[in-house]
């Protein structure tokens, strides 16, 4: 098991709105993992696209990702890779 | 609180056979109070499995409209409706609500009605106002899901969810036709009647229909499976495994049985010893000359030409008529079209020139006696359909024919326009054949006389019932009374059949019973050359003919004529086709 905690800066002029929310928890659909995400001092489930609305994260806000679990690396690299191309914006 | 788990059975009218088994969608209901409810423990795992059906009905909805979406490339839609899809699987929607049933046992629409509005709470405390809007979203959702758990629906009838049963007080023609045969699966109504053009509609797409069931006795809020039977009009709403299973597998039996008739469509329509019977498709819409096509129709025997325009719409211009008409010439050939002129009035408004207020619509202003009124527009009308004749096989029927007179007045008219067009160089075919509807019981009586007239006659067996026994095809409470199973139709039909037969005009059936196999050997036996029925019944009437004489039908029909009721020619009629098809399941059960 590993646990991984990396941060990501969000890009997309809109902030983490509802495209951005679905694209994450589409990639998230078969991760074996739990994905967190923290904004200040709010911690929601990655996989609950109403808990990453409920974030309500704008641009240039930077999240803390935690990752634990069997496929924590891959998922890590895929999620922050996502963060870096706005979500395909 | 009802006992929700016993099967009941409540009976209704049979309107258009076939089974069905499906969930229950309401139309057109005001949106019910959400109550809170305390459950047994016993009823909480059903409970949940009633909300995960909620939520797999909603999606999908979602499912289908998205693909509507994608066909149309509405790309800004399909990524709404994808998140839509993803909030609906959200483990704050899902694992939340299912949670709090358990540890509350209270109902299931109680508990996701206080789980969104916990949700809403959240999400107005957001600072951003664009994140805030989001809520918008749940909003829709909540009441997509909440339609599936108390049974109210407004979506319209082209966005159901697959298997539907709609439940209904009324339905009109306009719903019926809207209505998706891969989504509806059946109809319930209060009311409404077998003759009624809702009904006409249904049976023409197959979808099964029974009328006059009290709609409070099938609402009780419950998630399971509704079986309908055409039938016999009978509803099953919570049906037991063994009876699922029973109705399940008859109607497998009658689809297969219909698919083995449609697998001989290529054979001929005629009679075992030889007599060849003219098989024509009455026909609505522009798509269904598809099923003509597919089951080998001889041609559109009836196009009923005000059913491709919306109802409260105004009149449809010439143009507009022109460009569908030449379509329906562009699709057919050779293949003769019969263009009935606007039968509108009665059930089927427009909204046109003059409205009146009438006490009495079907004795009233309608079909020919509004077209030779509105003078202007019957010309339209005419003109649209002349300019296609060059490219086809056309023909034009006039319908609500009462006198000679009336019949004499419309070939001027369109004799009139005959001679604008040819003096403008509008090419036309050189002979158009001009038809009369039979649907009065004076026209019928005067069928000699018209059949002199005109080049066929064509006989509405829907409204020459409801004229010949006084009974409104709509109404209700009238249902046992409207039947062409009357000793009075029967011989109309016969003196109609031997005057046109004696005048060497081509008669042709274009109601109701033309489609109901067990009347088809009647009909031969009283003379009928021609049958035009909606496409889907093409293959049973196709089969019906085939497995009748000519002779052993004119003796049927001389046996009909002796009788005098019309529940005894019914019951003569049935175990006749009972002998003649025992494979048919549809009809015999």
């Amino acid at each position: 098991m590993t646990k991984l905690v990396r941060k990501v800066r969000v890009v997309n002029p809109q902030g983490l709105h509802t495209r951005p929310a679905t694209a994450i928890v589409k990639l998230l659909c078969n991760c074996k993992s739990d994905v967190r995400f923290q904004l200040k001092k709010d911690v929601v489930n990655a996989k609950s696209i109403l808990s990453l609305l409920m974030l309500a994260a704008a641009k240039n806000s930077v999240i803390t990702v935690t990752i634990d679990g069997e496929d924590a690396e891959d998922m890590m690299a895929k999620v922050v890779h996502a963060f870096q191309t706005g979500f395909g914006e | 609180m009802k006992n929700q788990s016993a099967e009941l059975y409540l009976q209704g009218t049979p309107i258009c056979r076939g089974i069905a088994i499906g969930n229950l969608i309401v139309l057109h209901r005001q949106e019910q109070h959400i109550s809170e409810q305390s459950l047994p423990i016993e009823k909480v795992d059903a409970e949940i499995r009633r909300f995960r059906q909620a939520i797999s009905k909603g999606k999908d909805e979602i499912h289908a409209l998205k693909q509507r979406l994608q066909k149309d490339r509405i790309v800004e839609g399909v990524a709404i409706l994808d998140s839509h899809l993803q909030i609906m699987d959200d483990p704050m929607i899902t694992t939340d609500v299912e949670e709090r049933i358990r540890a509350l046992q209270k109902n299931a629409e109680f508990v996701f009605k206080s789980v969104v509005t916990e949700c809403q709470k959240q999400f107005e405390l957001l600072p951003d106002p664009y994140f805030r809007e989001r809520f918008k979203d749940i909003e829709e959702i909540g009441r997509r899901i909440s339609h599936h758990l108390i049974f109210t629906h407004k979506t319209p009838l082209h966005q159901l969810p697959p298997d539907s049963i709609v439940l209904a007080t009324d339905l009109n023609v306009f719903d019926t036709a809207e209505i998706d045969k891969t989504l509806a699966c059946a109809f319930i109504t209060q009311h409404g009647s077998a003759a009624s053009h809702a009904a006409i509609v249904a049976k023409g797409k197959g979808i099964p229909y029974v009328s006059g069931i009290n709609l409070e006795q099938v609402q009780s809020p419950h998630g399971g499976a509704v079986i309908v039977d055409g039938r016999t009009g009978q509803i099953i709403v919570n049906p037991t495994e063994d009876t699922l299973k029973k109705y399940k597998e008859m109607k497998e039996g009658l689809h297969d049985h219909y698919r083995t008739l449609t697998n001989r469509g290529g054979l001929q329509s005629e009679t075992f010893d030889g007599y060849r019977v003219q098989l024509s498709a009455n026909i609505d819409l522009l798509r269904e000359v598809e099923g003509l096509n597919q089951f080998r129709g001889h041609g559109i025997g009836l196009l009923r030409t005000e059913s491709a325009f919306a109802s409260g719409a105004p009149l449809p211009s010439e143009e507009e008529q022109y460009a569908l008409y030449s379509k329906f010439v562009d699709k057919l050939g050779s293949l003769p079209i019969v263009f009935r002129t606007f039968d509108i009035g009665g059930d089927k408004q427009f909204r046109h020139a003059q409205q009146v207020a009438e006490s009495n619509p079907f004795l009233g202003y309608r079909a020919i006696r509004l077209m030779l009124r509105e003078r202007e527009f019957f010309k339209a009308q005419l003109r649209a359909i002349l300019r296609t004749s060059h490219q086809g096989n056309i023909r034009i029927l006039f319908p609500m024919i009462s006198s000679v007179a009336e019949l004499l007045e419309a070939k001027e008219i369109l004799e009139e326009v005959k001679a604008e067009l040819r003096s403008q160089q509008i090419p036309l075919a050189p002979h158009i054949p001009v038809g009369c509807m039979v649907e009065v019981p004076s026209a019928a009586m005067t069928a000699d006389l018209l059949a002199k007239e005109c080049d066929f006659l064509s006989i509405g067996t829907n409204d020459l019932v409801q004229y010949t026994l006084a009974v409104d095809r709509t109404h209700t409470f009238l249902n046992h009374l409207y039947t062409p199973a009357h000793p009075a139709v029967v011989r109309l039909i016969r003196y109609v059949v031997s005057e046109a037969n004696r005048a060497h005009v081509p008669v042709c059936i274009c109601g109701e019973i033309a489609a109901d196999p067990r009347y088809t050997p009647l009909l031969l036996g009283l003379g009928i050359q021609e049958l035009s029925i909606a496409p889907r019944h093409l293959p049973t009437i196709k089969n019906a003919i085939r497995k009748t004489s000519i002779v052993g039908a004119t003796r049927l029909a001389e046996a009909v004529l002796k009788l005098s009721s019309a529940a005894e020619i019914e019951q003569f009629l049935t175990n006749e086709y009972q002998r003649l098809a025992p494979e048919d399941g549809l009809y015999n059960h």
